[in-house]
């Protein structure tokens, strides 16, 4: 039987944040990684110049800060809501408690990447 | 291949008045090149074994009726040849629907999923006098392709969603709400999205895609799904902004 009149579901939101996290994951983190992880440990090739107050004082920006925060967060919301959804794919039926652990997941990796980069400045 | 060679067709056989259970049945069958599986079936009602049911009306792919599980893919029968499959074919009913006898399962699910989504144009007062309401090409491009559906059920034989939840609304449903929200006649896309943005609704889906790949027609049912989520997200937020009653 068919429910005509099912209550809205609140997807939409957790969806969205695995939409962001997607696309932060695919076209800003490798551009990160590439920068932070292979260019700037070989000196940029000679042309940049990185200290650690340069990079202090760019995180503690609140660009910076707010860059930073997105990287940490977003691709952690785009995962749990994979894994949640993978869970059930697999046939293993956690229900609501599956849910909010890996929601509740990602939100901690959220608030710790604030909490961190908000002590910074 | 040679003129006609010998097929092996293997049929789950189920009749609720006889069997506890289904059961494998082997039949071998004379084939050449033009051979359908639909064309193995007649053979076998016709020459083997009249007790055997299958669902089949017009033999060209636009009737929808003779969707079976040929060696576990979701196929038309009529559009499936015995001389892709040397090695033989396994024929079983679609999965994911009751078995009613043999190869014919209880679609009721299914049409009930379609007439729920309201297929039909909605809230348009045009009177025939008005004469007749002109579409441009570009309003017509939106939703064309997702017009292209036959009805097979292909896709919720495909669907492990619909497999894991018996409750969800499925691709081809859905494929057909987002049909008519897209197209510029109609104005019912408040009544639909109702059933589209419950859990069971376009969120049911997980995007595994595969109901895509098995539809005979290429309507791309995922595409639809995924572009609902997208008008039920938007939803979503206006019915947020606007307080209204979800």
């Amino acid at each position: 039987m068919i429910n005509y009149s099912p209550k809205r579901s609140d997807e939409p939101i957790w969806w969205g944040l695995f939409g962001a996290g997607g696309v932060w994951f695919a076209m800003i983190t490798p551009v990160t990684v590439l920068v932070m992880g292979i260019l700037l440990p070989l000196h940029g090739f000679g042309l940049v110049d990185i200290s650690y107050d340069k990079v202090y004082a760019f995180v503690s920006s609140p660009i910076g800060g707010g860059f930073t925060v997105l990287s940490l967060s977003l691709p952690m919301w785009h995962a749990m809501h994979r894994v949640h959804h993978g869970l059930h794919d697999l046939q293993i039926h956690l229900g609501s408690v599956g849910k909010y652990a890996c929601y509740l997941a990602a939100a901690l990796v959220t608030v710790l990447a604030t909490v961190w980069v908000i002590q910074l400045s | 291949m040679t003129e006609h060679n010998i097929q092996t067709v293997n049929i789950l056989r189920y009749d609720p008045e006889k069997n506890n259970e289904p059961f494998l049945e082997t039949f071998k069958v004379p084939a050449d090149n033009t051979t359908s599986i639909q064309d193995a079936l007649a053979y076998i009602k016709d020459h083997m074994d009249k007790s055997l049911s299958y669902r089949w009306s017009c033999r060209m792919a636009i009737c929808g009726s003779c969707g079976v599980m040929v060696n576990k893919v979701p196929k038309l029968a009529c559009k499936t040849f015995l001389r892709d499959y040397p090695e033989g074919v396994t024929l079983e009913p679609l999965a994911n629907f009751a078995i009613e006898k043999d190869l014919v399962v209880d679609k009721a699910p299914f049409l009930e999923r379609l007439e729920a989504m309201k297929p039909y144009i909605i809230g348009n007062d045009r009177k025939p006098e008005d004469g007749p309401n002109l579409q441009t090409p570009a309003q017509m491009a939106k939703y064309k392709q997702f017009a292209g559906c036959i009805n097979c059920g292909l896709c919720y034989a495909a669907c492990p969603q619909f497999g894991l939840n018996p409750e969800f609304i499925g691709p081809a449903a859905i494929t057909l709400a987002h049909r008519y929200n897209l197209d510029s006649r109609d104005l019912g896309k408040v009544e639909r999205m109702k059933l589209i943005n419950g859990k069971d609704g376009a969120w049911g889906c997980t995007f595994v895609g595969y109901c895509s790949k098995v539809c005979p027609k290429h309507v791309d049912p995922a595409a639809a799904v995924n572009q609902s989520k997208v008008e039920s997200a938007k939803d979503f937020i206006i019915n947020m902004i606007t307080m209204k009653e979800a």
